[in-house]
C-alpha cells in the first residue's frame, strides 16, 4: 500500500483464497529453455524430496520447503490450527532463541497447562468463575515474564534478516504450508541450518500472544473486509462435508482454543521429512547444496503419517443461493464443483478461465464489462479453495451502480450458456494457447516463481512436471472438449451463489 | 553521450561475526547460526548502457538472453500532482485511455486484440509523482510490439467510448472507496497530511464527471514527449538492436518542450489528530511527519533508523512490541518514502477497537524512546548488516538493475549514489541516527495522525485527546 515495505511487514501472510497461489503459479510453456532436462530431482533415504535448479542470473537463491499439510487436515474443532503452527514456526528452536532450553522447558510447560485451564474456564462463559480467570491470567502472565528471562525473541527473523534475506515469508492454504526465502547464494547453510532444525525441534515460545495476533489477522481479512467475509460465506456453503468448507484462518471459537498440546502432535505429523518438498533454484552448485541438504536434513527420522480418511463432499443436489449482509456495495461470487488437477476435465477449465476473463478482449471484459456496462470487474479463477481435493471453479463478479447483482449475474450465465451453445473460434483458442506458454516464460523469470512452481506441484501431485507439461496439454484442448466441459460443470444444481447485501 | 558497457565491481565480504548475546552455546552436531562461515560473495554487476537519442530521449539497456523475452520500460516525468484544480483524476485517466482508446491507424478494440494475439502485456498508469508505460514481448514478436507502445505513447487517440468507460469505472471505484478500510485510512492520511498541495488531492464524483477528451490531449501533449521520458530495454536484444529499434519506433518523436519539474511540497506541515468514524471491529492508525529527502546527508541515517523504527523485520521495535510482544496487531511497522526534495516517514497499525488507544500508546512511545536515546549498538550493527547484505537483491535482474539506475537519475540523485550507497550506510553512527531522530520524531515535529474506528474509539480516544478532529464522512458518491 504505502511502499514495498509494508509488504514485508504483512509477513507471514496465509494465503488467503489461494488464488493468488494458483495465478502466480499456472504453468508456463517452454521454448529454449528445457526445463524438465534441467531440474535435479534426489529423494533421500527419509523421504525428504529435493527439486534443484542451476543457474547463474545474480549471485542468489530461492529457497522453498513446502509441507503437504495444510488447514485441510485439521482434526475436527481446531481450525487454525495449521495456519497459528505456521506462524509459531518463527518461534525458535531448542538452540536458537534460547539463552537456556533446560531452564526453560519446566516453565513451558507450565504455560501450557495454564492456558489450558484458562481456556477451559473462559469457555464456561456465563457459568465461568470471574476470580478464577482473574487468578490463572496473572499466573499465566508471570509465568510468561519469567520464560522471557531465559529466550530471544524473534531470533530466525533476525538471522535472516541480518545476513541479507528477500522475500522471507511463509503461508498456510488448505492443501499446504510453504516457508520461503531468498539469500545471498553464499548463505544456503544458514537457511539448512535453520531450516532443518525448525523441522523438528521448534519450540512454542509466545503462543497465547500469537494466537492474539491471528486474531487480528481475522479480523483484518474477514471481519473488516466485505470480500474476504463473503469467500468464507460461500465456501462454507458451497462445501456442506468436506474440510474445504472451514477458513483456512479458523472459525473465532476453535482459534480462540487453540492449545500447545494438541499442536505439538500436529507438528510432529505433519513437518516430517517424508512430507516435504524442497526447491532450490539459482546460483548454486547442486552437488554442493545436495551435499548440505543430507548434511543438515539426512538425520531426520520419518514420520508413519497417520492421516485419517478425509470425508468426501457427496454430489450437489440443487442450487444453494446465501446472502451475506455487509455495510457495503454489492459483490457476487458463484462457484461450480469439479475435479482438480491432474484431471482431463481441470486442463479443459484453465482455458475456459482464460477464455472468459484473461485481458481486454475476455468475453466477461468485452461483454460485461464494456458492452452491456454491468460490471466494474468480472474474474474467474479455476481451481478454489485448494486443489488436493475436488474443488470449484468460481467466478468474482462486482456489478457497476445502478445495476444489481442479479443483474450480472443473469449476464454472466448467459455468457457461460455460450461457451455450452457455440463453439469456440479456432482464432481465439490459439490466443490463449499463445497467452498460456508467453506467461509460463515469464513465470520461468525469477527464482523465486520458478521455486514456488516446481515445488508446488512436486507437493501437490507429487510431480513437478506436470507444471512442464501443462502447456503442451493446453495446446491439444479443441473447441469441442470446451463445451463438453461447460456443459458437464456449468448447471444450475451444481452452482452455489453468494452476495453482499447492504446493510449493517 | 556514451558511456561504454563497463563493469561495477561490488564485492560481498562477509566476515566472521561473534554470535549475539545470549545466544545458546552450539549443540555437538549443530553449529551455532551466528557461527556459521560463508565464503565470499564476490559478483559483478554489469553496468546497463546509456545512450541520449537525437530527440533527446534517454535510452537505457541491459540485455538478458536466458528466455526469448523483452521488457521496455518508460518513465515519464508526470503524475497526479499536476491534475488541474477541479479536473483531480486526468492524468490517470489519460494514462488507461492512451491503453485502451486506440492508437491510429487501430482503433481500442482493434489494438487490444493485436496485442493480446501478440500474447503481449503492455500497460500505461499514472502515480502520484512519476508514471510509467512498459510492454512485455517475446522476442519473436518485438518488432510488432514496439510499434503498438510507440503509438500508444505518441499518438493515441483517446476514443470517446473509451474515455467513458474509463470514467464510468472511477466512478464505481469511488463508490466503493468506503468498503475497504484499509484503503480509506492510507488515502485520508494523505489527504490530511498533504492539506492545500496537489499531494493530497483526490479525484471526486465531480471532478471525473468534469474531464473532457480535450483535457485528455492537452494533458498528453504537455507531458508525453522526448525532454520527460527515459526508456529501458532489458532482454533477448543486443544493445545495438535497442538503439537501433528505439530510434525506428521513437526517433520521430519530437516536441520543443522542456522536462517537466515536479514541484517540492509546501514545507510547512499544522499537524494534528483526525478521527474518521466507520463501523468495524479493526482501527487503522496511521501517523506520518515529514523527513529527509533523498538528497539530505540526513538521509542514510533515517534508512536505518525507519529499519530499526519498524520496517525491518520481526526485530524492530514496532513490530516487535506491538505484534510480538503484546499480540495488538497483524500489520504493524514503518515505513519511509524518501523522494528528491523531502521524505515522509509514517507508522501504521490495524488493531481491535479495545486495543486502538493502547496501541497508539506504545507507537508513541516507540518514537519518544527514538528520538531521545541512543540506540543500542546492537541494533544498528544488525541493520547495516541487513541493508548490505540485502543490496544484492536491489540488482538481482537485469530489469532491477535497469531500474535503479533509472529511478537515480530521475530523482536527480549524483552520479555515484547507487555506488556509494553501502558506504554511506556504514559510515552512519549512534550519534547521527540520534540526531536525525531527535530533529525528525521528536516532540517539537509536528505529525498528522489518522485514526480510522468505530463510536467506542472515538468516545475514548476524545478522552484523552479532546483537540482530536473529526473529518467528515466521505460523500455517498
Amino acid at each position: 500500500m504505502i511502499g514495498h515495505r509494508l509488504h514485508r511487514a504483512a509477513a507471514l501472510a496465509i494465503l488467503f483464497t489461494a488464488a493468488s497461489l494458483l495465478l502466480l503459479l499456472r504453468p508456463l510453456p517452454l521454448s529454449g529453455f528445457d526445463l524438465e532436462e534441467r531440474v535435479q530431482k534426489h529423494v533421500l533415504s527419509n523421504g525428504l524430496t529435493v527439486l534443484l535448479f542451476e543457474r547463474h542470473q545474480s549471485p542468489t537463491v530461492s529457497l522453498y520447503i513446502r509441507y503437504r499439510a495444510g488447514a485441510v487436515d485439521e482434526p475436527e474443532g481446531k481450525t487454525g490450527m495449521a495456519h497459528l503452527l505456521e506462524h509459531m514456526m518463527f518461534k525458535g528452536t531448542k538452540t536458537i532463541g534460547s539463552k537456556s532450553f533446560s531452564q526453560e522447558r519446566p516453565i513451558l510447560d507450565k504455560i501450557a497447562d495454564t492456558g489450558r485451564l484458562l481456556d477451559a474456564e473462559r469457555r464456561k462463559k456465563g457459568r465461568a468463575d470471574a476470580a478464577r480467570i482473574e487468578t490463572l491470567t496473572k499466573r499465566l502472565e508471570q509465568l510468561q515474564q519469567s520464560h522471557r528471562r531465559w529466550t530471544v525473541s524473534n531470533e530466525i527473523d533476525r538471522l535472516y534478516t541480518e545476513n541479507g534475506a528477500a522475500d522471507l515469508n511463509a503461508s498456510t492454504g488448505q492443501d499446504l504450508i510453504t516457508y520461503h526465502v531468498s539469500l545471498p547464494a553464499n548463505k544456503i547453510e544458514l537457511w539448512a541450518r535453520i531450516e532443518s532444525d525448525r523441522m523438528r525441534n521448534t519450540v512454542f515460545r509466545e503462543f497465547f500472544a500469537e494466537r492474539d495476533v491471528v486474531m487480528e489477522e481475522r479480523r483484518q481479512r474477514s471481519e473488516s473486509d466485505p470480500g474476504g467475509k463473503l469467500y468464507e460465506q460461500f465456501i462454507a456453503a458451497a462445501f456442506t462435508a468436506h474440510p474445504y468448507r472451514r477458513p483456512i484462518l479458523g472459525w473465532p471459537s476453535d482459534m480462540r482454543n487453540l492449545d500447545m498440546d494438541t499442536m505439538t502432535e500436529f507438528y510432529r505429523r505433519t513437518h516430517a521429512p517424508n512430507n516435504t518438498v524442497i526447491a532450490v533454484v539459482g546460483d548454486v552448485n547442486p552437488g554442493a547444496a545436495m551435499k548440505l541438504i543430507r548434511r543438515y536434513f539426512g538425520g531426520i527420522p520419518r514420520q508413519t503419517s497417520a492421516g485419517f480418511p478425509l470425508t468426501e463432499e457427496p454430489p450437489q443436489r440443487g442450487e444453494r443461493r446465501i446472502e451475506v449482509r455487509f455495510e457495503a456495495n454489492p459483490q457476487l461470487l458463484i462457484g461450480y464443483h469439479k475435479p482438480p488437477p491432474p484431471d482431463a476435465d481441470d486442463y479443459v477449465l484453465d482455458v475456459i478461465e482464460s477464455i472468459l476473463s484473461r485481458g481486454r478482449t475476455s468475453r466477461f471484459h468485452k461483454r460485461l464489462v464494456e458492452e452491456l456496462a454491468l460490471a466494474e470487474s468480472v474474474e474467474a479463477v479455476n481451481g478454489l479453495p485448494g486443489s488436493r481435493y475436488p474443488n470449484l471453479f468460481a467466478i468474482f463478479a462486482t456489478p457497476r451502480h445502478p445495476h444489481t447483482a442479479r443483474e450480472l449475474e443473469e449476464a454472466i450465465y448467459a455468457e457461460i450458456d455460450r461457451l455450452k451453445a457455440e463453439p469456440v473460434e479456432e482464432r481465439e483458442l490459439t490466443k490463449i494457447k499463445n497467452q498460456v506458454k508467453a506467461n509460463y516464460l515469464r513465470g520461468l523469470n525469477s527464482n523465486a516463481g520458478l521455486a514456488g512452481m516446481l515445488s508446488y506441484y512436486e507437493a501437490l501431485l507429487g510431480d513437478y512436471r506436470y507444471a512442464v507439461r501443462h502447456p503442451d496439454k493446453i495446446e491439444q484442448i479443441t473447441s469441442a472438449d470446451v463445451r463438453k466441459a461447460a456443459g458437464k460443470y456449468f448447471v444450475p444444481d451444481n452452482r452455489t451463489v453468494a452476495t453482499i447485501v447492504k446493510g449493517p | 553521450m556514451r558511456r561504454s558497457f563497463r563493469i561495477l565491481l561490488f564485492c560481498f565480504f562477509l566476515f566472521y561475526l561473534p554470535s549475539a548475546a545470549g545466544a545458546a552455546p552450539p549443540s555437538p552436531s549443530l553449529p551455532a547460526p551466528d557461527r556459521l562461515k560463508y565464503p565470499p560473495l564476490t559478483w559483478q554487476i554489469p553496468e546497463p548502457s546509456r545512450w541520449v537519442m537525437d530527440n533527446g530521449i534517454v535510452l537505457y539497456h541491459l540485455p538478458n538472453i536466458e528466455l526469448p523475452l523483452v521488457s521496455v520500460s518508460l518513465v515519464i516525468r508526470t503524475g497526479s500532482i499536476f491534475d488541474p484544480a477541479g479536473k483531480e483524476g486526468l492524468a490517470d485517466l489519460t494514462a488507461t485511455v492512451m491503453r485502451t482508446g486506440g492508437a491510429a491507424p487501430l482503433s481500442g478494440d482493434l489494438m487490444d486484440d493485436r496485442i493480446e494475439s501478440l500474447a503481449a502485456i503492455l500497460r500505461v498508469s499514472a502515480d502520484r509523482e512519476s508514471s510509467n508505460a512498459s510492454l512485455s514481448v517475446l522476442r519473436k514478436n518485438l518488432a510488432e510490439g514496439l510499434d503498438l507502445f510507440s503509438r500508444i505513447l505518441m499518438t493515441p487517440s483517446f476514443e470517446e467510448k473509451k474515455l467513458a468507460l474509463a470514467k464510468n469505472l472511477k466512478l464505481e471505484e469511488l463508490r466503493r472507496l468506503r468498503d475497504d478500510p484499509q484503503k480509506l485510512a492510507f488515502r485520508e492520511f494523505q489527504r490530511m497530511f498533504f492539506r492545500g498541495d496537489p499531494r493530497g488531492s483526490y479525484p471526486s464524483r465531480s471532478s471525473v464527471q468534469s474531464i473532457t477528451r480535450d483535457d485528455l490531449i492537452r494533458f498528453h501533449e504537455r507531458y508525453f514527449h522526448p525532454a520527460n521520458v527515459m526508456i529501458a530495454m532489458t532482454g533477448d536484444l543486443s544493445a545495438s538492436e535497442a538503439r537501433e529499434l528505439a530510434t525506428r519506433y521513437f526517433g520521430a518523436w519530437r516536441s520543443t518542450a522542456a522536462s517537466a519539474q515536479i514541484p517540492p511540497p509546501e514545507k510547512g506541515l499544522s499537524g494534528g489528530m483526525f478521527f474518521l468514524l466507520k463501523d468495524t471491529p479493526q482501527s487503522v492508525i496511521v501517523s506520518g511527519r515529514f523527513s529527509p529527502s533523498k538528497r539530505e546527508s540526513r538521509f542514510y541515517p533515517f534508512e536505518l533508523l525507519d529499519f530499526i523504527a519498524g520496517s525491518g523485520g520481526f526485530r524492530s521495535r514496532i513490530f516487535q512490541q506491538i505484534r510480538t510482544d503484546e499480540g495488538l496487531a497483524y500489520s504493524t511497522g514503518s515505513f519511509y518514502r524518501a523522494r528528491p526534495d523531502y521524505g515522509l516517514f509514517g507508522t501504521y497499525v490495524l488493531t481491535k477497537a479495545e486495543s486502538t488507544v493502547r496501541a497508539l500508546a506504545v507507537l508513541n512511545s516507540i518514537l519518544g524512546d527514538l528520538s531521545t536515546q541512543p540506540v543500542r549498538v546492537e541494533e544498528l550493527s544488525s541493520a547495516k548488516k541487513a541493508i548490505d547484505n540485502s543490496f544484492i537483491f536491489s540488482f538481482a535482474s537485469a530489469e532491477r538493475i535497469v531500474s535503479q539506475y533509472v529511478s537515480a537519475e530521475y530523482d536527480g540523485l549524483p552520479g555515484d549514489y547507487l555506488k556509494s550507497y553501502r558506504k554511506r550506510i556504514e559510515a552512519v553512527t549512534e550519534k547521527d541516527l540520534l540526531d536525525a531522530a531527535a530533529r525528525y520524531l521528536g516532540t517539537a515535529s509536528p505529525s498528522v495522525t489518522l485514526i480510522l474506528g468505530n463510536a467506542s474509539v472515538l468516545e475514548e480516544l476524545r478522552k484523552i485527546h479532546p483537540s482530536m478532529e473529526v473529518l467528515a464522512p466521505l460523500p455517498e458518491e
